[in-house]
């Protein structure tokens, strides 16, 4: 089966933020949503200093915390990459809990999270925030294509930077952004090795398969949900904060106008 | 009008849920089910399924670049703007600000309605009037100021990518050569001025780098990537991941800093002493371009005998930059020659002595061998197209912007119809005949050289582009008449007499774009959807106004379709063709000095490159440049400097609700050391007081090791006093009111900015 894959090269990345810009109008992302957040990493003192961009969004885990740990399926992997389909999403936020690098949020009670542009690249399209990339950070490709672009780009870069590597092509199953790195992931504020919760191993290699069994499935979520549950609540009183002002925010929108 | 956007709260999918069960069910019956809007889950179709996405080709008006787009839009709703990929600007990318087109438009803050005013003026009220209305009355103000005074005594400011018709065709038509663009004197006349100096040809709006095969980038000052100019960032992104090498000198570590084989953080203010030890290093190690100094320039001897007592390390104690740097820096422009430069760089009035530093870096190019050749910088053409046929203007004058062709300049200044040239000070107060938008501001204080008593702005922020807007506000005060022509009310509409509500670059016609570049391009700009409210064209409005003041004779066209159907009738296109072509005619450019057959390209005197300048001489100037030190902050002042964020462009886009989101304040980038020092913690608010006691703030620390201790940074465009602009007003400090003087350069009339000093007020 054929995987895609984004790639994302940090050594190109200027920080412009049109990759966000163009994800936020081409996904209609209400007010406060970003599924694309830059900023920059500062190392070093005057005057001898290095920096790079931090590009964080969602890495499209092959073995992704958040589909294994999604009791109703909203979330689910297609074509390498991790859909959303908001219409199945329950709100349990357990996805918000278990993604290694904090990437889903609740917004007015859902997940959500970047889903690859699904609909555009169904539609032959590429995703928005490739499409206008203009250092050309950005690709979207078969995952093979992508991971050799990605050693091409990190090997032509090895004179300016000794450090540099290729992130995601096993990490957690293999990411669906590839990156290049300038330098050690750690030192650009990612995991060198970034791991599931061991409790969301068990629930999907183990009781997921088996949970055609009723009892199997209401134990194993009832443990799963009181592992999780007491993280939770103080994200979910957050949450709440912000769906609230993201609903003052709507109250223009035509949707939400013919509520009241 | 409001954006429908994917909102989904669990009431709303109920109820979707409910009603798309329902549209199906009578989806057979129905002309228009719900189905298209909402899918088989109940959740609202992305925009680009909901119906007939129609396609109309612009070019972007989100910042001065304009580079193509196409605007994508269903049910006269825009929804979306891409780069256009015929375009040799955007090649089909496009950057944040671009991005946010479509949030421009439908920004809810908006000017709606012409407006008459009725308080006090400053006072912002005003009445909504018809555009009969407002177009009557200011054509009678404008009648009674050109009959008592002249009508060199309306001065007209434009910027923005429609300032063509006000600044340009209404101003010319009209006479008065009083017509000024801050894209000259605020930002290139320095750049533009040094370069007819010493080439015979100016830089042009589009800088003609020759990215594609250049091997060492030289910035200075230039921030590339928050500086988001779309087709730089692409180039310079390629020819970095080609292994070009890249110098930066900026007393900030910006994020192109971030990527360069060299950062010299330079002391501010002393750039051309470095330029100046370059040019030594070049000419002691003879490690210039012999043959082509010696066939296109002139005046290599004396330069060489200016140059030799300014060596790396004299350059060092006055840059604080290591002498081995300088030489190391130099060398590798040496190594890389003729695929080597200074980029020109674009806002470049910084301390007053502007030209002449620019002159240093074209001094630079030139013994690389830059200019004309491959990886260097290449000769921009402008492409072949006639002005829509009218009568002679009343005045023939450039308004100045950073575009001005070779030849347009004249020795004389170009009189307006009762003799008077332009008040600015031009071949008077400074050399050259280049516009001075800031000098226009005394003479409607003062009345001297002549009054100037009216003033129409066309999307120029006034008071937060021109320094010492506390003068430009008592010169508001002053004026007879004053119309501003806007899209949104910024901070200076509150003093206009008359306000014009403009329609967006989306949603109107305009002039063509015509591009002097590699290869020389046209780009058109059609209106996406109806203008929204009672907003307008400039095109329209200007015509009007032209109709009402007995200029029929230059409005012989009705729509903006004919007029530019008859201009592209001139090379034999039309609208309809020009969409056939993706909305872009792309001509043959004659970018090398091959493409001469060996005349010469350079259009000077001499017919070469002039080191030394003969004209500078004469004129009493020196005629290569020296070094002069700047005035250094006092004692617990920082000297003030400002620059770009990628997501904003000037003061135009801080009320943009995309891009406000991403950026909403700006923040004071100060040295961590010396933060600790004053006991400010990093996120801390503080306000800033310059030397002569003009505030701005709160303005949010950014404590950072990326700048030098003596000066702090901001982006430009903040802090607007504006309270029509739910968003942008009283957000984070505005540099420009912390701008109470500025150096005038007196080669170019360009206003050097950074000569502020700021101190750090933690309470007030």
């Amino acid at each position: 089966m054929t995987t895609y894959a984004f790639l994302l090269d940090l050594g190109r990345c200027i920080g412009c933020q049109a990759c966000v810009a163009a994800c936020k109008t081409g996904n209609e992302l209400p007010p406060g949503v970003q599924y694309i957040h830059i900023s920059e990493q500062t190392r070093g003192v005057f005057p001898a200093l290095q920096s790079s961009i931090k590009n964080h969004r969602c890495y499209h885990c092959a073995d992704a915390a958040c589909v294994a740990v999604c009791p109703t399926g909203a979330l689910y992997k297609e074509d390498g990459l991790t859909r959303l389909d908001a219409s199945q999403c329950s709100g349990c936020a357990y996805c918000v809990d278990a993604c290694p690098f904090n990437v889903p949020q609740l917004v007015n009670g859902r997940s959500n999270k970047c889903d690859g542009c699904a609909e555009v690249v169904k539609a032959g399209g590429q995703p928005w925030c490739v499409k206008t990339c203009p250092s050309n950070a950005l690709m979207y490709g078969e995952r093979e294509t992508i991971i050799a672009e990605a050693h091409r780009r990190a090997e032509a870069l090895r004179v300016r930077y000794p450090n540099v590597q290729v992130y995601g092509e096993t990490q957690l199953g293999g990411l669906g952004v590839v990156m290049v790195l300038p330098d050690q992931p750690e030192q650009l504020d990612l995991p060198a090795n970034p791991q599931i919760p061991a409790v969301l191993n068990t629930w999907q290699n183990v009781v997921q398969p088996a949970s055609v069994g009723l009892l199997g499935f209401s134990l194993a979520f009832t443990g799963l949900a009181a592992i999780i549950a007491r993280r939770n609540h103080k994200q979910e009183v957050a949450h709440l904060h912000v769906q609230n002002s993201a609903e003052e925010t709507a109250a223009v929108q035509p949707d939400h106008a013919n509520e009241t | 009008m409001a954006r429908t956007k994917l909102q989904i709260s669990r009431r709303n999918f109920l109820k979707s849920s409910l009603l798309s069960a329902a549209a199906l069910s009578i989806s057979s019956c129905s002309a228009q089910p719900l189905a298209t809007v909402l899918n088989q889950n109940g959740l609202r179709l992305p925009w680009f399924r909901t119906g007939e996405i129609k396609t109309t080709y612009n070019y972007c008006d989100m910042c001065p670049w304009r580079c193509g787009i196409v605007v994508k839009s269903v049910d006269g709703q825009i929804y979306k703007v891409d780069g256009n990929p015929a375009d040799p600007k955007s090649r089909g990318m496009l950057c944040a600000r671009g991005q946010a087109g479509p949030s421009f438009v439908y920004d809810p803050d908006r000017l709606r309605a012409p407006m008459i005013r009725t308080g006090a003026r400053g006072e912002g009220k005003f009445k909504e009037v018809t555009w009969a209305e407002a177009l009557d009355y200011t054509a009678e103000k404008l009648k009674i100021t050109g009959q008592a005074f002249g009508p060199e005594a309306v001065a007209v400011f434009g910027h923005t990518s429609g300032d063509f018709w006000f600044t340009d065709y209404f101003a010319q038509a009209w006479g008065t050569p009083n017509a000024a663009k801050p894209s000259s004197s605020l930002c290139t006349s320095p750049r533009e001025e040094a370069a007819k100096l010493t080439y015979g040809l100016p830089i042009g709006g589009h800088e003609p780098v020759d990215w594609d095969a250049i091997n060492c980038i030289v910035l200075i000052g230039s921030h590339i990537g928050e500086d988001a100019r779309n087709t730089v960032m692409q180039d310079f992104a390629n020819a970095w991941a080609r292994g070009a090498k890249v110098i930066v000198v900026d007393p900030r570590f910006s994020n192109v800093a971030a990527k360069a084989d060299y950062w010299l953080p330079i002391k501010p203010g002393t750039d051309t002493a470095l330029l100046l030890a370059w040019l030594n290093v070049l000419i002691n190690e003879e490690r210039y371009d012999k043959a082509y100094v010696a066939d296109w320039t002139t005046g290599l001897e004396a330069l060489a005998a200016h140059v030799a007592p300014f060596t790396p390390e004299w350059a060092a104690e006055i840059t604080d930059l290591p002498a081995e740097s300088i030489r190391a820096t130099a060398r590798l422009m040496a190594d890389n020659l003729p695929q080597a430069a200074i980029i020109p760089g674009r806002h470049v009035t910084w301390y007053g002595n502007d030209t002449q530093r620019m002159r240093a870096i074209y001094m630079i190019n030139a013994l690389l061998g830059a200019y004309g050749r491959e990886g260097g910088i290449y000769f921009s053409k402008s492409p072949y197209i006639e002005a829509y046929p009218h009568p002679p203007f009343a005045v023939t004058g450039s308004s100045g912007g950073c575009s001005a062709e070779p030849g347009q300049e004249s020795a004389e200044l170009p009189l307006g119809p009762t003799g008077k040239a332009r008040a600015d000070g031009a071949r008077t107060n400074f050399l050259r005949g280049a516009t001075a938008m800031q000098e226009l501001i005394p003479p409607m204080i003062s009345d001297e050289p002549y009054p100037i008593k009216a003033l129409i702005v066309y999307g120029v922020n006034l008071l937060n582009s021109i320094p010492n807007p506390q003068r430009t506000i008592e010169a508001l005060k002053k004026l007879d008449f004053v119309l501003a022509v806007d899209v949104l009310p910024q901070e200076h509409v509150a003093w206009a007499d008359v306000v014009f509500p403009e329609a967006t670059a989306l949603e109107r016609y305009d002039e063509l774009w015509v591009v002097a570049h590699k290869t020389p391009y046209i780009a058109m700009r059609e209106p996406a959807i109806e203008p929204l409210y009672d907003t307008k064209p400039a095109w329209w409005m200007v015509r009007e106004l032209g109709l009402r003041l007995g200029m029929e004779p230059y409005f012989r066209w009705e729509t903006a379709e004919e007029y530019l159907d008859a201009r592209l009738l001139s090379i034999g296109s039309s609208l309809d063709k020009m969409r056939q072509t993706d909305g872009v005619i792309v001509q043959q450019g004659k970018p090398y000095f091959e493409d001469f057959a060996g005349e010469s390209p350079f259009p000077t005197a001499s017919g070469k490159i002039e080191l030394y300048s003969d004209e500078l001489a004469s004129a009493g100037f020196e005629p290569m440049p020296t070094y002069e030190p700047v005035a250094e902050p006092p004692a617990g002042y920082f000297r003030l400097l400002y620059g770009r964020h990628p997501v904003h462009t000037f003061a135009k886009t801080q009320n943009t609700p995309l891009l406000n989101e991403l950026y909403p304040e700006n923040e004071l980038w100060l040295n961590e050391d010396e933060a600790g020092r004053q006991g400010i913690t990093n996120g801390q608010y503080v306000w800033l007081e310059n030397q002569d006691g003009a505030r701005s703030g709160p303005i949010k620390v950014k404590a950072t090791q990326r700048i030098r201790s003596d000066a702090v940074y901001m982006v430009h465009g903040f802090g607007q006093n504006a309270p029509e602009l739910s968003r942008a007003n009283g957000q984070g400090a505005s540099d420009t009111k912390l701008q109470t003087t500025y150096a005038l350069d007196p080669i170019s009339g360009g206003a050097g900015m950074r000569v502020n000093f700021v101190r750090i007020v933690k309470e007030v």
